[in-house]
This record gives structure tokens, C-alpha cells and sequence, in this order.
């Protein structure tokens, strides 16, 4: 209850240091902002992608359904942070290339991440026995594991990428205003606070949901 | 063990030769593959015309057909197992991995004669035979196994599940871009004649991984 506050607090401090406290870049103008939800939503992404996959091993080793709720609600979250970061980069994309979408190294990554988060959710969906559907998925999730490594091969070598790379940039420095940075790692650790306060409340629920199921089958 | 290792390589090849026999019994499979590939292709020719000296479109197309031909294809053999409830019966005379090394077989060697139609039309329809036929054979043999390795596996997964060959094709798209990816800038590599190594190597280290992994999963997919 207090760790829900502190988080709705810290997020809006954040935000709010985001918009009136930190500058603008010069050439990037008032689009600079989009990174307070942009990077986060898409560093939630890859995070909730292999916390899914991590879970789904888990699963296979221990054969324990709390690894596969865990497997599954990180996935669907996973989903909706990806779908924002898409949403705000391309209109993003839009305001500074003059484009909503144009195959860049980072929209394809994105992209598949997205494929391969609704593939899972899909092939979830059409498995009806609990277990099956645990142990299939989380097979899946292994082989897509495998496969994820090559997609960052690939990509880089067939497109060339207009993205910033404001972050962490070739030399490996970081190259931000340290008053944006500041906001930026404040969102990143709100965002990341978020979804594991989302994720823990999906996993109670499925939890309860499977109790109930449980009970009503012993009646 | 020698002995385990000629037994397995025995029940490989006994569901390999079952698995040929079994398809070439009604031969529905692969007659419907072929039409389809066919159909792909005429509508790809059709729509296209002919692109000899346009090398940067080739791979594409040529991987599209291919792509669509094997999603089609390749998941009959677990499917047919599950819909003919017979997947029980294989399991007790041969081990997973047995089973999955002789359904990929089964596929490459389903994906060879597929291909054997599809790419001469293709190059004809085309007008555009390929600059040298080693890097080219190279290509296409190595995407093909990183085809038939990854659609064997999500064959197997999908052939327990409700949706089965609806559902094949959505969840073998996102492991099979890095392959289409590969394959169609080696293809186009080949017709331009740049170098194409890193390409294949990708291909190899791909179906590598896949196979691995595989390995290590099959026996996880069918216990309950």
C-alpha cells in the first residue's frame, strides 16, 4: 500500500522533473520528451520478454504452474509496453523523420518482439488443459530464446539505423544533459517499478483464479 | 554405447521409411504443397513479370515462395500423428528424439522434392539463372534446413493445440525472420556476386541452435 504510493509519487516527480525541469535537446525541440516514456516502455519490453523466457526454463525444470503464471502475465505486459514504445517511437518517427514507419533497425527489433509476444499469447490461447498449455508455451519460449540472438545479428548488417542513440552511443559514453538523465533514470525506475507491481498483482490473480477452479472441481 | 547409438540410428530410420510410406500412400501432402507453391509462384510471376536484372528483388521473392510453401507443409507430420491418434503408439516404440530427428528428415527430404519443382520454374519464370550455382545451392540448402529444422519443432508444439495448422504459420513467422532475413540477402549476395560467408555462417549457426535446442525440448513435449 505505501510501496503503491511511493510509486505513483515517484513516477509523477519524475514526469514532472521530465517536462518543466529538465531542457530540451536543440535539434531534436519539444520531441526530446518522448524519451521519459519511450525508452522505459521499451526497456520493459525486453525486460518482460526475458522474464517471460526465464520463467518458461524454470517452468520446464520445475514443472511449478507459479513459474508459468509468471511466464504468461509477463508476456501479455510485456505486449502492452511493447505496443506503447511502438506507438510513441513511430509517432515520434513522424515528427522528426517525416515517417510513421520505415523498416530502422530499432522498428524491425520492435516488431518481432511484438510477433513473438503474439505468437505466444496466440498459441496460448488455443490450449485448454493447464498443464499442456504451461508446458507448450513455455517450449516455445525456449526455442524463441534461441532464435531472438540471431534477429540482433542479422539486423544491424541488412539496415542502416537513423535512430539516436542517446543513451549509450558508439564510444560507450553517456552523452545527455545530466539534468535529463536524471529525470530519464528516474522514469526508467518508476517504469520498471510499475510492471512489477502489475506483474506480481496478474500472478495473485491467476493464482486465485486456479484456487478457485480447483475448489469448484473438488465439489 | 554403440549399441543405443545404432538402435537410435534404427528408429530413425524406421519412421523416416514409415514416414515416406505414409505420405506416399495418398500423397495428399505433398500435392497440395506443390499446388500451392505453384500458385504462389504464378501469382508472384504474374503480378512481377520478369525480373532478370533486377537481383535486389529476386531473393525476396523467391524466399516468399519458399516461406509460404513449407508454412503450408511442413506441419504435417506431427498433425497427422495427433489427428490419427497414433502419436501414442510411435512414442512406445521410439524415443523423442528419435521420432523428431526422423520427422525432420522426413521434412528436408519433403522440402528437397518441393524445391526441386519450384526453383528451376522459378529461375525460368524469372529469366534470371544464377551467376554461379555453388553459392546459390549453398544458400538454399542451408535456409532450407534452418526451415525445416525450426518448422519441425513448432510442429510439434502446435499439433497438440486446438488451432494446429491455422495457428502453424503465425508462430513459425517470428522464429523464421532471421532465417528469411539471412536467405534473402544471401540469395541477393549470389545474384550480385558479392561475398556471401557471413550469411551462410548465420544460416549454419542458426539451424545449429535451433537442432540444439530441440534436442533438449522434445523430451519435454509430449509427457503427460
Amino acid at each position: 500500500m505505501i510501496l503503491r504510493g511511493l510509486l505513483f509519487a515517484w513516477i509523477a516527480a519524475a514526469l514532472a522533473a521530465g517536462f518543466l525541469w529538465a531542457p530540451i535537446v536543440p535539434g531534436l525541440g519539444p520531441t526530446t520528451r518522448v524519451l521519459y516514456f519511450h525508452i522505459p516502455a521499451a526497456w520493459i519490453t525486453v525486460v518482460a520478454l526475458a522474464w517471460s523466457m526465464l520463467h518458461s526454463v524454470l517452468y520446464l525444470r520445475r514443472r511449478r504452474m507459479d513459474h508459468d503464471d509468471h511466464a504468461a502475465a509477463a508476456a501479455e505486459l510485456g505486449l502492452l509496453f511493447g505496443i506503447v514504445a511502438t506507438v510513441s517511437g513511430s509517432m515520434w518517427a513522424k515528427a522528426v523523420w517525416h515517417s510513421y514507419w520505415n523498416w530502422d533497425p530499432r522498428e524491425t527489433s520492435i516488431f518481432f518482439l511484438l510477433l513473438i509476444y503474439g505468437a505466444y499469447l496466440a498459441l496460448r490461447s488455443s490450449i485448454e488443459n493447464d498443464e499442456r498449455r504451461a508446458r507448450l508455451s513455455a517450449a516455445y519460449s525456449a526455442v524463441a530464446f534461441v532464435t531472438v540472438p540471431f534477429l540482433v545479428f542479422v539486423v544491424p548488417r541488412l539496415y542502416f539505423s537513423l535512430h539516436p542513440d542517446t543513451v549509450i552511443n558508439a564510444r560507450g559514453k553517456v552523452d545527455m544533459d545530466p539534468r535529463i538523465q536524471l529525470a530519464f533514470l528516474a522514469m526508467l525506475v518508476g517504469f520498471t517499478g510499475l510492471f512489477f507491481w502489475v506483474l506480481s498483482l496478474k500472478v495473485r490473480l491467476s493464482r486465485l483464479e486456479r484456487r478457485r477452479a480447483e475448489r469448484a472441481a473438488a465439489w | 554405447m554403440p549399441t543405443s547409438a545404432s538402435s537410435f540410428a534404427a528408429a530413425v530410420w524406421a519412421i523416416l521409411r514409415k514416414e515416406c510410406r505414409t505420405e506416399w500412400r495418398t500423397r495428399y501432402g505433398l500435392n497440395a504443397s506443390l499446388l500451392f507453391a505453384i500458385t504462389t509462384l504464378t501469382s508472384v510471376s504474374f503480378a512481377a513479370g520478369r525480373l532478370g536484372d533486377r537481383a535486389d528483388l529476386l531473393g525476396a521473392l523467391l524466399w516468399i515462395v519458399l516461406l509460404f510453401a513449407s508454412l503450408a507443409s511442413l506441419h504435417h507430420g506431427f498433425v497427422r500423428e495427433v489427428e490419427g491418434h497414433t502419436l501414442t503408439l510411435l512414442r512406445l516404440v521410439a524415443s523423442p528424439a528419435a521420432i523428431a530427428v526422423g520427422k525432420l528428415l522426413f521434412n528436408l527430404a519433403f522440402l528437397l522434392v518441393l524445391e526441386l519443382v519450384t526453383v528451376p520454374l522459378f529461375l525460368v519464370l524469372m529469366g534470371a539463372p544464377p551467376p554461379a550455382w555453388g553459392p546459390f545451392l549453398a544458400v538454399l540448402a542451408l535456409g532450407s534446413l534452418a526451415l525445416a529444422s525450426t518448422s519441425t519443432l513448432v510442429g510439434a508444439i502446435i499439433a497438440q493445440t486446438r488451432g494446429r495448422a491455422a495457428l502453424f504459420a503465425g508462430v513459425s513467422l517470428p522464429l523464421l525472420l532471421p532465417v528469411v532475413a539471412a536467405a534473402v540477402s544471401g540469395t541477393r549476395g549470389q545474384w550480385q556476386q558479392g561475398s556471401i560467408g557471413s550469411e551462410l555462417k548465420l544460416l549454419a549457426g542458426f539451424t545449429a541452435a535451433v537442432l540444439g535446442a530441440s534436442i533438449l525440448l522434445y523430451d519435454h513435449l509430449w509427457n503427460d
